[in-house]
């Protein structure tokens, strides 16, 4: 079995243990699996192995733990999808990925027997408000955004262009200043992790 | 989270929680232990009515927005999401769940939200 890491259409070889399995234009950037527990420390080599890659080449990450028989069937799973892949790295060129999450500083709104039935909605629509404002925001600097299901006020992800990194983290910064009732946390850059695929 | 951090708040109170669930996170995934699987499924099913409350939810915000609907009818739509609100929080102790672990990555339906 062999571990499949990520797709690029990049023809240099990438370091070892990593090989390129070429396909049509494009490789299955693949390593040799190993047999190990799912750690935090496993997950970051892997993290910092995609990222090595990534530095090098456009790539889409391929999901964690994604293990195929052999380079014939890496080939094949590279094959099947060549244009989608082929229009994802052009997608994510020269872009990497930044996570944005922004919680309210305050607690919730009041227990539910002090307030009305409307003020209990009014407090829910502004808070969707505030985030759909904030998203908007963030999303006038960056290539692709996406709101992602979380129990924060919000959480998204950023497609942004590596020099634009910069001025997307002083916004951050800004909005931090300008509320703050606000706490925003930005990390990164990732590789484009929530934009490897296309719109579903 | 190492050197990840671009730009966060002085203190990371906010979003220390995550650390304890990824740990539960990836514990979960690596042994599927039998005697917790009543809670498992209690999770499953509150994760999904959950995920219908705040998309019903959503969905009565929009109709506000949209206005055509009366002080009345506000306010027991309001009501009743209130009620939900506090059932759920009664059925979550219950289980020994909190918010955050009703919070399960749904992959595409996660975008419904």
């Amino acid at each position: 079995m062999i571990a499949l890491l990520a797709i690029t259409d990049d023809a240099a070889p990438p370091p070892p243990p990593v090989r390129a399995v070429r396909s049509g234009g494009l490789s299955a950037l693949c390593a040799p699996a190993v047999e190990h527990e799912v750690t935090p420390d496993a997950l970051w080599r892997h993290e910092e192995l995609l990222e090595e890659l990534m530095r090098e080449r456009a790539i889409l990450p391929v999901r964690y733990g994604t293990l195929v028989e052999d380079d014939d069937a890496a080939a094949r799973a590279v094959a099947e999808r060549r244009d989608e892949f082929a229009q994802g790295l052009e997608r994510v060129r020269g872009a990497v990925e930044l996570a944005l999450r922004v919680e309210q500083r305050e607690p919730e709104p009041p227990a539910a027997d002090v307030v009305s039935g409307r003020d209990y909605l009014r407090a829910k629509a502004a808070r969707m408000r505030t985030a759909r404002r904030l998203h908007e925001r963030f999303a006038a600097l960056a290539r692709a955004g996406e709101v992602q299901p979380g129990r924060e006020l919000l959480r998204a992800a950023y497609l942004v262009d590596r020099d634009a990194v910069a001025g997307f983290v002083a916004l951050v910064e800004r909005v931090g200043r300008e509320h703050t009732e606000l706490a925003l946390l930005c990390t990164g850059p990732w590789p484009p992790y929530s934009f490897a695929e296309g719109e579903r | 989270m190492r050197d990840k951090i671009l730009a966060s708040p002085l203190d990371l109170d906010p979003f220390a929680r995550d650390e304890r669930r990824l740990g539960e996170a990836l514990s979960r995934r690596v042994n599927a232990d039998p005697e917790s699987v009543e809670r498992g499924l209690a999770q499953l099913v509150l994760t999904i009515v959950e995920l219908l409350r705040q998309l019903m939810e959503r969905q009565a915000l929009r109709r506000i927005d949209g206005g055509g609907l009366s002080d009345e009818q506000v306010e027991r739509l309001g009501t009743t999401f209130m009620e939900l609100d506090r059932r759920m929080a009664e059925l979550r102790e219950q289980f020994g769940l909190t918010a955050e672990d009703l919070n399960l990555d749904l992959g595409p339906l996660g975008r419904l939200l």
